[in-house]
C-alpha cells in the first residue's frame, strides 16, 4: 500500500512544479526505403513513418492521462537519410525532405529528426548530397531537423567538413533571412553524436539500434529548481552537498517517470523500449530554466565566476540520481544551456554577465554545448567554423558528446533581440570577439587528429 | 490461510496510550488463539486496531469481546466489537482491476467524502485506502481505488473533475504505478 506522504509529495511535484515527459521519440530506421527512382524512395518512406508512428501521439496522451503526466512533445528520429540517399542527387534530398514533412505532419509530430550526415573522418557522396542540400531542405520544410557529426574521439576533428559548416550557417541563414536565420535552429553539428538522443533538433537513430525503439526525454529544470528553493525555503543553510543531494533525489523521481511512460509507450507501440536521456532541457517559460537552478545555488548571475562549477555540480547530480533510477540511460543525459530557450540566460547574455567564451567553458562539464546562440549575421564563415572547432574540441578531448547550434543572424548586430518564437524563445545577439582571426587556421583544412586515450589530464 | 479453524474479525477504538496492542495480543493469547494480521491507525488521538484473529475452539463474539475489554492495561474508554470471520475473504484484488489513486484539495465545507464517495460507489468502484485531513481551510481527500478495467479512465476523470470545480476542488484519478515509480526502489507494484 502506498503511504500518504509519497502521494503527496509526488502530487506536489506533478501538479505544483509542472513535471511532465519532454520528449517521447519514435526512432525508425529507414535503410529498406532505398530505391533507384526518388518516386519510389519517397513512397515506401511516407508509408513505413506513416505505419510506424500513425498511433504515436494518440498512445502518448493515452499513458499520459492514465497517469496524470503530460508528453508534451512527440517526435519521429530516422537512421540518417545519407544512407538512402547515395545514388542521388539534391533534387532527390529536397524531395525526401518534403515528404518526411508530410508524414510529420499526417502522423502529427512536431519534428522529423535524421535529416543527417556522419562526417568525421570524411564526406561520402551520400553525406555531401544531405549538406549541399541543407539550405533548401531548412528552409523549404517546417519539421525536418538536420545533423552533422563532425568529430570523433577516434577520428579526430575533420576540419573540411567544419570549414564547409561554417559557410552552410550562412546560406541556410540567408535562405530563412525573413525568419531571422531560424533555419539553423533546425540543424545541429555534434562531435561523438549519440545514437539514441530523443531531444531535436539532434535526433538520430544511428548504427547498432533496433529496427524500431522510443527514446524518452524527461522534464525540464523547473521540478529541479523548485525542489531546491521549497528546501532553502525551509533551510537557508544548506551546503553544496546537500543541494547536490536534492538534486539527485528529485533527478531520480523525474527519471523514474519518463521510464515509466516510455516503457508503457512503447509495449503499446510493439516496439523495443530504448532509453532514458536524463537531460534537463529548459522552455523559455519562466521558472523552466538552468540558469535559475544556477543562481538558485548561490550566484548573482549566470557567467560568474563559480558558474562553470555549479553547471558541473547540476550536470552530475542528474546523473547519479538518474542511473540509479532506470537501467537503460542514454542519449545526451546531462543539462543543456540553449541561450534563446533558456529565459534566464538570454537575459544574462543580455546584461553582459555571460559571453561566448564563458559559455563555452560551461559547456565542458555538461551537455550539450553552444546551443541556440546567435551570432551577428556578418560574421566571417570561418569565425563560425573556428567557433565549431573549438566545441568539437572539448568533445573529442574529453571524450563527451558536445555540440553547436549557431544562428548567424541575417543583417542582426551583437545585442540586438530576435525572437524565434514559441519555444525557441529569444535572445541578444552575442558580441563575438576577435572575428575574422581564424581564417587561415580554418582554411588549412584536412583532420585535427584523434587524441592520445592514456595520460589524461 | 488463518492458523486454527475458527475466525474472527476484531475491531478496538480508544483514545491512544502505550499498551493498547499488548493488552489486546495477552487476551488472544490466552484464549490459545493467533493474530493472522493487523492493521492500526492513530487519527487525531484516537486509535483504532483492526485485527483477523484465529482460535482453536470456538467462543461466543459477545464473550471475545468481553475478554478483551476486560484485559487488565486497557485504560481509558474504549469500544471492541468481535465478529465471526470467514476464511474465504481475503484481500486479494479483484481479477481485471488495477489500482488508481483520487486525490482531491480545496477549501473545506460538509459533504466533500460523499459526494466523491457516492460518486464512486455508484459506479461499483472499491475504496481499498481512504485518507482525509483538514488543516487550516484546506482539506485533503486521497483514496486508493480498485477499478475495473472496463472504464474508461479519461470519461471518469471528466466526471470527477467537473464534480471538483463545483466543489473548488482540484481533483486528479492516476494510475498507482506513477507513485510507485517515483517513491520506492521498483519501478511500478507487485501484481
Amino acid at each position: 500500500m502506498l503511504r500518504t506522504d509519497e502521494i503527496l509529495s509526488t502530487i506536489h511535484m506533478l501538479h505544483a512544479e509542472h513535471l511532465d515527459v519532454r520528449a517521447v521519440t519514435l526512432a525508425l530506421n529507414v535503410d529498406d526505403c532505398a530505391a533507384p527512382s526518388v518516386d519510389h524512395l519517397c513512397r515506401k518512406l511516407h508509408s513505413k513513418i506513416t505505419s510506424r508512428a500513425n498511433r504515436l501521439v494518440e498512445i502518448c496522451d493515452r499513458v499520459g492521462v492514465k497517469y496524470g503526466i503530460p508528453v508534451i512533445n512527440k517526435r519521429i528520429a530516422l537512421s540518417p537519410v545519407s544512407t538512402i540517399l547515395a545514388g542521388h542527387g539534391q533534387a532527390a534530398a529536397v524531395q525526401v525532405a518534403r515528404t518526411l514533412d508530410k508524414a510529420a505532419a499526417e502522423c502529427r509530430v512536431d519534428f522529423v529528426g535524421g535529416f543527417s550526415a556522419l562526417v568525421h573522418k570524411g564526406i561520402s557522396q551520400g553525406d555531401d548530397v544531405v549538406m549541399n542540400s541543407l539550405p533548401e531542405v531548412l528552409s523549404k520544410t517546417k519539421q525536418v531537423c538536420a545533423s552533422l557529426n563532425v568529430a570523433s574521439r577516434k577520428a579526430g576533428i575533420n576540419m573540411d567538413a567544419v570549414g564547409r559548416v561554417g559557410h552552410l550557417l550562412l546560406k541556410i541563414a540567408e535562405a530563412t533571412a525573413d525568419q531571422r536565420g531560424f533555419g539553423c535552429a533546425k540543424l545541429v553539428v555534434f562531435a561523438n553524436i549519440p545514437e539514441d538522443n530523443p531531444f531535436m533538433a539532434g535526433a538520430y537513430m544511428g548504427a547498432g539500434e533496433p529496427e524500431a525503439t522510443v527514446n524518452i526525454g524527461v522534464s525540464g529544470p523547473g521540478v529541479v529548481c523548485s525542489a531546491l528553493k521549497r528546501r532553502l525555503a525551509l533551510e537557508p543553510n544548506l551546503t553544496l552537498g546537500d543541494l547536490a543531494e536534492e538534486i539527485k533525489i528529485t533527478s531520480f523521481r523525474v527519471t523514474r517517470v519518463g521510464e515509466l511512460i516510455g516503457r508503457e509507450v512503447a509495449a503499446e507501440l510493439g516496439v523495443a523500449f530504448g532509453i532514458v536521456d536524463l537531460s534537463l532541457a529548459p522552455t523559455p517559460e519562466v521558472g523552466d530554466s538552468i540558469g535559475e537552478i544556477i543562481e538558485t545555488l548561490g550566484l548573482a548571475c549566470v557567467g560568474a565566476p563559480g558558474s562553470t562549477a555549479a553547471v558541473a555540480l547540476l550536470n552530475d547530480a542528474v546523473k547519479k540520481g538518474g542511473l540509479f533510477a532506470s537501467s537503460s540511460v542514454g542519449g545526451l543525459s546531462g543539462a543543456f544551456i540553449p541561450v534563446s530557450e533558456d529565459a534566464t540566460l538570454a537575459r544574462a547574455v543580455g546584461q553582459g554577465q555571460l559571453v561566448l567564451e564563458k559559455l563555452e567553458a560551461m559547456t565542458s562539464v555538461c551537455s550539450v554545448g553552444l546551443d541556440m546562440i546567435a551570432v551577428p549575421g556578418d560574421t566571417p564563415p570561418e569565425t563560425l567554423a573556428a567557433i565549431i572547432a573549438d566545441e568539437m574540441a572539448i568533445g573529442v578531448i574529453n571524450n563527451k558528446t558536445t555540440a553547436v547550434r549557431m544562428i548567424p543572424v541575417p543583417g542582426a548586430k551583437a545585442g540586438e533581440v530576435v525572437d524565434f518564437g514559441g519555444l525557441f524563445g529569444s535572445t541578444p545577439v552575442l558580441e563575438i570577439r576577435n572575428a575574422g582571426a581564424s581564417d587561415l587556421f580554418v582554411r588549412r583544412g584536412g583532420r585535427i587528429p584523434a587524441p592520445l586515450q592514456s595520460l589524461g589530464n | 490461510m488463518p492458523r486454527f479453524e475458527h475466525v474472527y474479525v476484531l475491531n478496538i477504538m480508544s483514545d491512544d496510550h502505550p499498551g493498547i496492542v499488548a493488552a489486546v495480543s495477552n487476551a488472544i493469547e490466552d484464549l490459545g488463539g493467533n493474530i493472522d494480521s493487523c492493521s492500526q491507525t492513530v487519527l487525531g488521538g484516537y486509535f483504532t486496531l483492526i485485527m483477523i484473529v484465529s482460535l482453536p475452539e470456538a467462543v461466543e463474539t459477545g464473550d471475545l469481546a468481553g475478554r478483551i475489554r476486560s484485559s487488565e492495561s486497557l485504560g481509558g474508554e474504549y469500544q471492541v466489537v468481535a465478529r465471526k470471520g470467514l476464511v474465504s475473504r481475503r484481500a486479494a484484488p479483484a481479477d481485471g482491476t488495477e489500482r488508481f489513486v483520487i486525490t482531491a484539495f480545496g477549501k473545506d465545507q460538509p459533504g466533500i467524502v460523499r459526494r466523491f464517495s457516492q460518486y464512486l460507489a455508484g459506479k461499483d468502484i472499491n475504496i481499498v485506502d481512504l485518507y482525509g485531513d483538514r488543516r487550516e481551510d484546506e482539506f485533503v481527500l486521497i483514496g486508493q481505488l480498485e477499478l475495473s478495467k472496463q472504464w474508461d479512465i479519461r470519461m471518469l476523470q471528466a466526471d470527477l473533475e467537473q464534480m471538483g470545480q463545483e466543489l473548488g476542488f482540484t481533483v486528479k484519478l492516476q494510475h498507482e504505478n506513477i507513485f510507485v515509480a517515483t517513491n520506492q526502489l521498483r519501478l511500478t507494484g507487485q501484481g
